[in-house]
């Protein structure tokens, strides 16, 4: 009886409500209240994960400077959560105008129709590196511009290194060479090497091993292959011999916080660690080299984001604009001055290793480097084989990958 | 005001809900009725048309969406978008992949939660209820409150604390080692604390019968993993947090006890603790359930704690479905997938009452529970996970 | 009379005006060994209990290398308030903080508003529909928050009201379990009371608001004790509410802080801080009406 006649007052109201809903929905489009841009003259807004102030100030007064010269004005939001930021923002109808696009995020947003698709319109499009421009490419077409790029490599803590007795000549180039040093570099103290646990670090030795989770054309998944096999035996054998562990095994929330601290001696990261360390650790002195090759000779993954535009932006030729201002080699010369960062087009590269010749091998690395796959539904398999590789210093390397590539292998199709 | 217009609540307790509606000796005239009639709804229309539109619409419109393929873009009503049947609840509950894998794993991290944190707590708050509950017991206002007052602050400044508290090299652990013991990196390890339990006594691996067969595409040796330590943190952490406001409740219920029962047993010999278990508890029962009620439905609902401590790692041990819901929807933009999710715990969290509802069953909940009832839940609610 | 009104309050569980009294027993050498042993359990569980707190604004006044080193001591070695001075020159938490705030006045406000009025209204108005309102309000209070959460913020964005004060305050403003707790309130006030009233000719608002509420004291302070801390500790809603850096909560704010970005490190001692500050709002609601809350039958026994 109680029943039945809650259920009567949850259709009633649903039925009222229903009224009210329909004639509300109709215009919320442009019922903002928050006075972000809304109709075409209004402006743009600009969303950023930022890496921390030098990052928001550089961009925020890159922007600004754009808004000047073009009289549109600009305002420029720091996102605390990216991807749930854009989400909502994608649903409701109102995005910000300009924002990052993660590698991984790209598949999904171009998928429902939330990206502009403007890459074709850029006038420095040739400029952008071609392995950089397939990574923000969905379906044949060039969403979104690179604004920056990164790439792993070994960053070496120099006291460490010639309190062991190495010199430059010991800079590992093999495999072999890496256990060497990481065994001599490992004290009561510290560990040789240390870095995250995920793929965008372990993926490095997938690399090196002549591996990778998707073939060439990204249409079969690879994420069992031997080589990706042989590539986990050997991280696995350098956290069993004791003398690598991950940064959280230490307590450090990342490779570049465990090497600031002197928990490691080595790490591998991109370059951005330069700016976390002058930021956090400004005494830790270090030096950079190009990750040691494996069986499969060279290799490294690189990272990007690219600057999106949104479907549903009223003022898409303004944020054009702004986005070749952004990403123009003057200004990513710029950006790599005040937060550490590679200039995604290729016209930079000289004058960017002149300025930083310590920070080279990062460059150099990026003729062999590979990105990350952008599959749609790839972000929640790495993800998934990320917490796997959490356990891989217990877990069984082959098992680890074969449940990737059956998980790749649905989203490949 | 005088002491005149206040009644002793016994005499109001023990009125049933249902009589409780009618308005106690009064006729009113007929003119009145009518007039009464249009403020009754004035009166409750603004909740009407709150509820109606934050709860009630919400549920119906995201039932909507479960059974759409809405990508997350503009309206979930507007035309493009298709209704697709069951699909999102069988890829979810049969789909043999991913979305699967990670369903089932955010209930077994979610089950292991709850199969411990609800005894845990139920029967640590009886504990402290009782003991503060002594007549002898000097300072006992100062104990109360010491133990209630982690209920009252922000699941998210407890969760901040407890991130420091149970770091690798963290309070916890440093009090540990007084004792010899060297602590695990709490929030970092994926182990589970009954495979780690069955490690010390050699087994390491389970039998074949456990690692072949599969539910929601973990396997049954997976399941009984146990919660990761991480998880066990977070138990400790709504241990913590709900004990103080589970106690008030107990002690609320110990006050009302006949004492004539008590010296009955008292003057049979019975010793204290067969008066505690012969006699006080079974007069418990009634807070009992609603304590035990109170605690599954807010330990299924976790989500404060993931979102800001540890996003469901490591290894995915901690993700809980109301977490993967959100991820799935606002990060992976699988809306209806998202929703789907919300359902099925929905329904989840359903059944399970009504089962512990059948087993304890007892007289109908008394108004004055139903007092404590509301408070509690509304205490509890940032505590555990509940939004 | 102050027992008459505490005993009232619904804000106590219990309902009875006293715990029966335990029979003496004689002071024997077991008594006392036994109290004793009472007393040790319950400090020790109250160090375990509150610890935690004090270590929290300790750490929060300590270096970052020191709160990694030495976790447990309560006085720090150095002390520096750079925490603080960050969190309040540096930051955002100044607008957090501020936003919470309007959150919490304007939610307590108007749940204790329409608590009182709908909850009067179930009690005490004889209406066809009545009994239905209060079967769906049962309904409702059954409903699992959590799955809320996605279309929560459907509606919210239909509405047109995402990402606004409105949209982070409006569905906050009705929560089901205060009407049940006014109803509770109202149905135990005689009704000659309002008898009196309506034959000098007052109207059904009137008597509400002049006659009833007033005499409504204890159970309002209960609503505004649960709304307060309701809507200051609330996250998830603020999560799929708004997206603005401008209309940041606390609690949001606090868990953007926790879960760190690269590159800003532990800093434990701002994050601690930060905590310590999000606590102290309800830690003084807390003691102001920690009698109410805890006990108030406690009263009624003394006097």
């Amino acid at each position: 009886m109680q029943r039945r006649s809650s259920l009567a007052v949850a259709l009633g109201l649903a039925a009222a409500t229903a009224l009210t809903l329909s004639a509300c929905g109709s215009g919320f489009d442009d019922a903002g209240e928050t006075g972000a841009a809304q109709d075409g003259s209004a402006g743009l807004t600009v969303l950023i994960g930022s890496s921390g102030d030098a990052e928001t100030k550089a961009v925020t007064d890159a922007v600004a400077a754009w808004s000047e010269e073009s009289g549109t004005e600009a305002t420029l939001n720091t996102a605390s959560d990216l991807n749930q930021q854009l989400s909502q923002g994608f649903a409701s109808g109102k995005p910000a105008d300009v924002f990052y696009v993660s590698t991984d995020a790209l598949a999904g947003y171009a998928a429902n129709g939330s990206l502009y698709p403007y890459g074709d319109q850029l006038s420095n499009k040739d400029d952008f590196y071609p392995t950089l421009v397939d990574s923000f490419t969905y379906d044949g077409q060039f969403y979104c511009a690179p604004k920056d790029f990164s790439t792993l490599a070994l960053i070496i803590n120099t006291d460490l290194w010639t309190a062991a007795g190495l010199t430059d000549a010991d800079v590992p180039t093999t495999w072999d060479q890496l256990t060497a040093v990481a065994q001599k570099l490992t004290t009561p103290e510290h560990v040789g090497l240390a870095f995250s646990p995920e793929y965008a670090r372990v993926g490095a030795f997938m690399a090196e091993a002549g591996g990778s989770l998707l073939n060439e054309d990204g249409t079969e998944a690879t994420v069992n292959s031997p080589e990706n096999v042989e590539a986990l035996e050997y991280v696995k054998s350098l956290f069993s011999s004791g003398v690598a562990k991950y940064s959280s095994d230490l307590g450090a929330g990342w490779g570049g916080e465990a090497f600031g601290k002197g928990q490691a001696a080595m790490t591998i990261e991109g370059n951005w660690i330069a700016g976390g360390l002058q930021a956090d650790y400004p005494d830790v002195k270090y030096t950079v080299a190009s990750l040691p090759a494996g069986p499969g000779g060279e290799g490294t993954l690189q990272f990007s984001n690219c600057w999106g535009i949104a479907a549903d932006s009223p003022n898409q030729e303004a944020a054009l604009a702004l986005v070749e201002k952004l990403t123009s080699t003057d200004q990513q010369l710029e950006f790599a001055k005040a937060f550490g960062v590679m200039p995604s087009v290729q016209s930079a590269a000289e004058q960017w290793k002149t300025e930083n010749p310590d920070k080279a091998a990062f460059l150099d690395s990026a003729d062999y480097a590979q990105g990350v796959p952008t599959l749609e539904g790839s972000a929640d398999v790495i993800k998934d084989l990320n917490s796997q590789l959490e356990s891989l210093s217990t877990g069984d390397p082959a098992a680890i990958l074969e449940t990737a590539q059956k998980n790749m292998e649905a989203i490949v199709q | 005001m005088s002491a005149s217009v206040t009644v002793p609540p016994t005499a109001a307790a023990p009125r049933s809900p249902k009589s409780a509606g009618r308005p106690s000796g009064r006729r009113a005239p007929k003119g009145i009725r009518k007039s009464e009639g249009i403020a009754g709804w004035l009166f409750t229309a603004p909740m009407l048309i709150i509820l109606g539109l934050f709860l009630v619409v919400p549920v119906l419109m995201a039932l909507w969406v479960s059974f759409s393929d809405w990508s997350g873009r503009g309206s979930p009503f507007a035309s493009g978008v298709n209704f697709v049947g069951l699909d999102n609840y069988d890829e979810l509950l049969a789909g043999g992949g991913l979305a699967e894998r990670d369903f089932g794993v955010a209930l077994r991290n979610n089950a292991w939660y709850v199969l411990l944190v609800v005894p845990i707590q139920t029967a640590l708050s009886l504990f402290l209820a009782v003991l503060v509950n002594r007549q002898v017991l000097k300072g006992r206002g100062f104990f109360r409150t010491a133990f209630y007052f982690p209920s009252v602050t922000s699941s998210v400044a407890i969760t901040v604390l407890w991130l420091f508290l149970f770091g690798a090299s963290g309070a916890v652990n440093k009090v540990l080692s007084w004792f010899g013991v060297n602590g695990p990196n709490w929030f970092q390890d994926p182990s589970g604390v009954v495979h780690n339990l069955l490690a010390t006594v050699g087994i390491t691996q389970g039998p074949a019968w456990m690692t072949e067969n599969t539910t929601l595409g973990v396997s049954w040796w997976d399941w009984w993993a146990g919660p990761s330590v991480a998880m066990s943190a977070f138990v400790l952490m709504a241990v913590f947090t709900t004990s103080g406001t589970f106690m008030l409740l107990f002690i609320a219920a110990l006050q009302n006890l006949g004492g004539d029962v008590q010296e009955a047993a008292m003057i049979d010999g019975a010793n204290g603790w067969q008066r505690f278990w012969r006699v006080t508890l079974p007069q418990l029962r009634p807070t009992l359930f609603t304590v035990l009620t109170l605690g599954l439905i807010g330990t299924w609902q976790v989500f404060d704690q993931i979102y800001t401590g540890t996003q469901g790692g490591p290894g995915k041990t901690t993700v809980t479905p109301a977490y993967l819901s959100y991820t799935s929807a606002f990060e992976s933009q699988d809306w209806g997938r998202g929703a789907a999710i919300a359902f099925v715990l929905f329904v989840i969290i359903v059944v399970l009452t009504i089962i512990q509802r059948i087993v304890l069953r007892d007289r109908p909940v008394s108004k004055r529970r139903m007092r404590a009832y509301s408070i509690a839940s509304s205490q509890t609610a940032n505590k555990e996970g509940r939004p | 009379m102050s027992a008459a009104t505490s005993t009232l309050s619904p804000a106590t569980p219990t309902a009875a005006g006293g715990a029966p009294e335990q029979p003496r027993r004689r002071r024997s050498g077991r008594f006392i060994a036994s109290t004793s042993l009472l007393y040790a359990i319950l400090v020790v569980i109250a160090i375990i209990y509150i610890f935690p707190f004090l270590i929290d604004v300790a750490t929060s006044f300590k270096s970052d290398a020191e709160a990694a080193s030495d976790p447990l001591s309560l006085i720090p070695q150095t002390w520096t308030t750079a925490a603080y001075e960050r969190l309040f020159l540096n930051s955002d938490f100044p607008t957090w903080f501020a936003n919470s705030a309007v959150v919490t006045v304007f939610v307590t406000i108007g749940r204790v508003f329409l608590a009182s009025l709908a909850g009067y209204a179930l009690a005490r108005l004889d209406f066809r529909g009545r009994n239905v309102i209060f079967a769906g309000l049962v309904a409702v209070m059954s409903v699992p928050l959590v799955v809320l959460l996605i279309p929560k913020f459907l509606v919210i964005n239909q509405l047109g009201i995402y990402d606004s004060y409105a949209g982070m305050i409006i569905p906050l403003l009705v929560d089901a379990a205060g009407v049940f707790i006014m109803k509770n309130f109202f149905e135990s006030i005689p009704a000659s009371v309002e008898e009196q009233a309506r034959i000098d000719g007052a109207g059904t608002f009137r008597i509400f608001w002049s006659v009833v509420l007033p005499m409504a004291r204890p159970a309002l302070i209960t609503i505004v004790i649960l709304s307060f801390q309701g809507s200051w500790n609330e996250l998830s809603h603020f999560i799929v509410s708004t997206q603005s850096p401008e209309l940041t909560t606390l609690t949001k704010g606090v868990a953007s802080l926790a879960s760190g970005q690269l590159s800003q490190g532990t800093q434990y001692p701002l994050k601690l801080a930060a905590a310590a500050i999000m606590t102290v709002p309800v830690a003084v609601m807390f003691f102001i009406f920690q009698r109410r809350i805890m006990n108030a039958s406690e009263g009624a026994v003394k006097e």
